[in-house]
């Protein structure tokens, strides 16, 4: 609608989108080769002017990586994984989000502070204290201990509080002396015409956690609670052997596929959400 | 400013995000700050148990060659990658925001979504030396120079920026998008009579009015371009010669592989006070221009 | 009032946790648990191998759990039992972690001297003598034993036989017969390389130098756990030997190489005839190449052949049980086995780590079929020590750093040698 810098003449339309179809062409190589490679029979190396397909397309490198790795298991584990931090996120997230763009408070900027340091304390410095705090809770091994100490999120609350600051004051303001109390006013004023913040927080907090490792490698020990990113690892890491590129891609794949469906499949909710909320 | 109601309402409101935030975030970070001041060195036998050593691992870290270009590494390649990230999402996402850019977003956004692992691991094979796809392309464009990337010690460190670039243009860019629908439509209208051209339109418009969201963009990428890390484990190892070591992979071998406990804490504290530093000035401006406005 | 509701379920969610948490560790009484944290580092099932083991061994001890733990990468796995052993909790009872992480493990005290247990066996002596010397020569360390070799390999040289002989070239024996063979087999169509001659990966250097260096008359780690020797003039000529062979002999790319995952297909493929690698990738390179393999160890400048060995041994935890420990130790040395040793360096590609393994019938089998496997095993009679040392981590990269200023052409190698041994002799000298 509105990027109106702007592209009127026939021409020079034509010319963006030529433009924007190569950058994607090109932006998406990476994962075009990956397809390709994972579908290139497991007997063929990669070598030069052996870039691209092999002698025949074969599905040997997912058959392979499906049977080195619990695939279907681990994908249950993230799914709940995933669920379980954001249906959490959210909530804290809008509601400390909203108390920061809507009430003056004393120690305000202390504390928005300290909860933005949870964004920039590096995951080393992190792993034996919570992995302490995890223990003495009993709660080792259990997809909660993987997801627990991301439900105080720095983003979420960051992220929503912008987004609440652009709404103007008065929708508040009218809405309590209405008689709504804050819950409501949250609900019905504040979060609906903070939609796109909260698609574009799911969508990365989703995405974060699909593809993080090394907390549920060190907190977990059973398959049946550990994530996609620990079959992942089986072909990512082959440090005696250098990479296996068709095997890697094909559990890549494996990992990838199902989050990059449901982000093209919810690209269709995504702008219907930015649509329904640019009530003005 | 003020509300009706109970004032312990915001408190309230804060609790949850507060409580898990002081327990997994703050507990750490205080026990950081105090190991920083402890000679606790896990490997040798008499720092096993720590030892009271003041300001000593900062004063190490400081005076150390090693570090000192470690910093300059990461310095370079923050100021490169955040700029390039915050201005190519806010032109795609002022590009790609009308629906039937769809697939071109997700074109763009895709690569946030592959782990960093993989992308890294298919980047290596792009910038094979000779035959890699990244150098034919560039040799396709007349391109004659080294080729040899992450082994080269004036190219390994800008292979980094390369890939964290390609990675996380589409993730800024989706907050962009999110702010971009918030512009409101009377006022392009009514520019559009006026005849305002599309520089103007940018720059006294579209710009100011997108200064929240390029504050949040500018601050997340900023805490980002520290924290992403496994495209060096995987690509550069820091190497060649330590001249593509960035802070954050210096604190993994630190703690992990030289086990010095006391010195890695320090490194933290570092890394948190250089970000608390740069997101509270960035606030404080922001801040100030916001009042005048 | 929402809030509070909400408050009151997650407080409620993290006591059910704890509770639950509680109850699974009740349960632990009578029978001994122990766990044993692997990774994986090589394209083979090894998750299946070892929980076949594992069930043999259960079976036969009906009173021991064994349960395995599959942790990511060798990082990954020592990062676990760090953290677990720092955070209070309890670690896996065993360990595959690196050789060479020895003396840190040791001195963090994250690891139990095995030699009690050996001590106990009615045949310990025959027992440790049957492991290959290259292998435990890196589990010695204060007078004690600390771990059992089990996934290792050693650096190799693969060559591309068909090539050499068409070009009436013998297997190089010395280095100046390695760089001509190298320059020979190189083809060029106008600018471009199209076979290079040797690849050699130099992105994370030390291992595959090292034989190298040996061979020149001088390893870069002394007996002790404190002598490094980078500086020594044969180590210098080792590194001068190394660049002459793309910058005289035009035979290798030139630079330092981060080449670790390319130069197995480019042999394969036949795009490069000469290639130093892991042994490990053994079983990749014979199923996919299409001419005939040869392997051997690295050439010295007079002769002989050289390498290191490599890879992971079992290491036994601290804080354990005293069940757990015997039972922990009685399980490494049942997955060390002869016939295990065997079946394991079949199914995965390492090299197996005992000599009696070798006579295992299924091994003589496997070595007629691929005589390669009984080739890489030669290697190791004349192999030297990995670099291990006390503060390894540090001292490695000191090393690495300087080896590619010195590749890389940024310093002479005597300089970068030089201050390289300055360096770690500085970061050595608090474990003097």
């Amino acid at each position: 609608m509105r990027s109106e810098f702007s592209l009127k003449l026939r021409p020079l339309r034509i010319g963006a989108i030529v433009l924007g179809i190569a950058l994607a062409v090109l932006w998406s190589m990476p994962l075009i080769w990956s397809i390709v490679a994972s579908l290139r029979p497991p007997g063929e190396p990669f070598a030069r002017g052996q870039v691209w397909f092999g002698s025949g397309i074969s599905l040997a490198n997912y058959f392979r990586a499906f049977s080195l790795a619990p695939f279907a298991l681990y994908f249950r584990n993230t799914v709940l994984l995933v669920t379980l931090i954001l249906s959490v996120q959210l909530i804290t997230s809008s509601l400390a989000g909203f108390a920061f763009a809507f009430y003056r408070f004393r120690g305000q900027n202390v504390l928005f502070t300290i909860i933005l340091t949870q964004m920039m304390i590096p995951t080393v410095a992190l792993l034996v204290p919570n992995f302490q705090t995890i223990r003495m809770l009993g709660l080792y091994d259990t997809i909660l201990a993987m997801a627990m100490p991301f439900w105080g999120s720095a983003f979420g609350t960051f992220l929503l509080r912008q987004a609440f600051l652009g709404i103007p004051r008065d929708y508040g303001d009218a809405a309590l002396v209405d008689g709504c109390n804050w819950a409501r006013t949250l609900w019905h004023v504040y979060l609906p015409m903070a939609t796109p913040s909260v698609i574009a927080f799911s969508i990365s907090s989703v995405n974060w956690h699909w593809n993080n490792l090394l907390w549920p490698l060190i907190i977990s020990q059973s398959d049946t609670v550990r994530p996609l990113t620990a079959g992942l690892a089986r072909f990512t890491q082959l440090g005696e052997i250098g990479a296996q590129w068709g095997l890697m891609s094909a559990a890549t794949l494996i990992v990838a596929l199902p989050l990059l469906t449901l982000f093209v499949i919810f690209q269709k909710r995504f702008i219907e959400g930015f649509m329904n909320s640019g009530l003005r | 400013m003020t509300r009706r109601g109970n004032p312990l309402l915001p408190y309230m409101l804060i609790f949850p995000t507060l409580f898990f935030v002081l327990i997994f975030t703050v507990y750490p970070t205080i026990s950081s700050l105090i190991g920083s001041l402890f000679q606790h060195r896990l490997n040798i036998p008499r720092f096993r148990d720590p030892v009271f050593y003041g300001l000593g691992n900062y004063i190490d870290l400081f005076t150390s060659g090693q570090f000192r270009m470690i910093l300059g590494n990461t310095l370079r390649y923050v100021v490169t990658v955040v700029p390039l990230w915050v201005v190519t999402a806010l032109f795609l996402a002022l590009w790609l925001s009308r629906p039937r850019f769809a697939r071109l977003r997700v074109a763009m956004f895709h690569p946030t979504m592959l782990p960093m692992v993989s992308a890294a691991t298919v980047w290596m094979f792009f910038l094979t030396p000779d035959y890699g796809l990244l150098n034919e392309f560039l040799r396709f464009f007349g391109y004659s120079g080294p080729e040899n990337w992450v082994s080269n010690p004036s190219l390994s460190l800008w292979a980094l920026v390369f890939v964290a670039f390609w990675k996380d243009a589409g993730f800024y860019m989706i907050f962009y998008l999110a702010g971009v629908q918030n512009l409101p439509n009377d006022v392009y209208e009514a520019l559009k009579l006026e005849g305002a051209g599309p520089l103007v339109t940018f720059f006294r418009f579209t710009l100011p009015l997108l200064r929240r969201t390029t504050l949040f963009v500018t601050t997340v990428a900023v805490i980002g371009a520290f924290r992403i890390v496994d495209h060096v484990f995987i690509m550069t190892q820091g190497g060649p010669s330590g001249h593509s070591t960035l802070l954050l992979y210096h604190l993994w071998r630190v703690r992990f592989d030289s086990l010095n406990v006391g010195q890695s804490s320090a490194i933290t504290v570092i890394l948190i006070l250089m970000l608390l530093a740069f997101t509270v000035t960035n606030f404080l401006i922001s801040e100030r221009r916001h009042t005048d406005a | 009032m929402p809030r509070f509701m909400m408050i009151t379920a997650l407080i409620a969610l993290v006591a059910v946790g704890a509770f639950a948490g509680g109850q699974t560790e009740a349960t632990e009484d009578q029978p001994v648990t122990i766990r044993i944290a692997y990774p994986v580092a090589v394209d083979a099932p090894v998750t299946e191998i070892l929980d076949g083991y594992a069930e043999e061994f259960m079976a036969e001890n009906p009173n021991v759990q064994v349960e395995t733990v599959y942790a990511g990468g060798y990082e990954d796995v020592k990062t676990t039992i760090q953290t677990t052993i720092d955070g209070g909790g309890d670690a896996p009872a065993l360990g595959v972690m690196l050789a060479t992480d020895l003396f840190d493990l040791a001195n963090a005290q994250y690891i139990e001297p095995m030699t009690p247990y050996v001590d106990a066996m009615e045949n310990s002596e025959a027992y440790l003598d049957d492991f290959l010397p290259a292998f435990l020569s890196n589990s010695y360390y204060m007078d004690e034993l600390w771990s059992l070799p089990f996934q290792r390999s050693a650096v190799v040289m693969y060559y591309n036989a068909d090539l050499l002989a068409e070009s009436g070239h013998g297997v190089p024996t010395d280095w100046e017969t390695l760089g001509e063979t190298a320059s020979d087999l190189t083809e060029r169509d106008g600018d471009t390389v199209t076979r290079w001659g040797i690849e050699w990966p130099s992105g994370w250097p030390y291992w595959l130098f090292q034989p190298l260096a040996i061979g020149a008359g001088q390893n870069i780690v002394g007996e002790s756990d404190t002598e490094v020797y980078f500086d020594e003039p044969e180590v210098i000529a080792a590194i001068e030997y190394y660049n002459s062979l793309s910058t005289e002999y035009g035979a290798m790319p030139e630079g330092v190489q981060a080449s670790w995952g390319n130069v197995v297909p480019n042999f394969v493929s036949g795009n490069t005839a000469m290639i130093i690698h892991s042994s490990g990738s053994l079983s990749n390179v014979l199923s996919q190449a299409d001419f005939e393999v040869g392997v051997t160890g690295i050439p010295g400048p007079d002769g002989g052949s050289f390498s290191v060995p490599g890879g992971g041994n079992l290491y036994m935890t601290t804080g354990l049980s005293e069940a757990q420990k015997q039972a922990a130790f009685d399980f490494a040395v049942f997955i060390t086995e002869p016939s295990r040793a065997a079946d394991f360096s079949i199914q995965t590609g390492y090299i197996a780590t005992r000599e009696s393994a070798l006579a295992d019938d299924a091994m003589q089998a496997y070595i007629s079929e691929n005589p390669q496997a009984g080739q890489t095993r030669d290697v190791l009679a004349t192999a030297g020590k990995e670099l291990a040392v006390q503060n390894l981590g540090e001292v490695r990269n000191i090393f690495h750093s300087h080896l590619q200023s010195a590749i890389n052409g940024d310093m002479a190698p005597s300089e970068a040698m030089a201050e390289a041994q300055r360096a770690a002799d500085e970061a050595l000298a608090d474990f003097r």
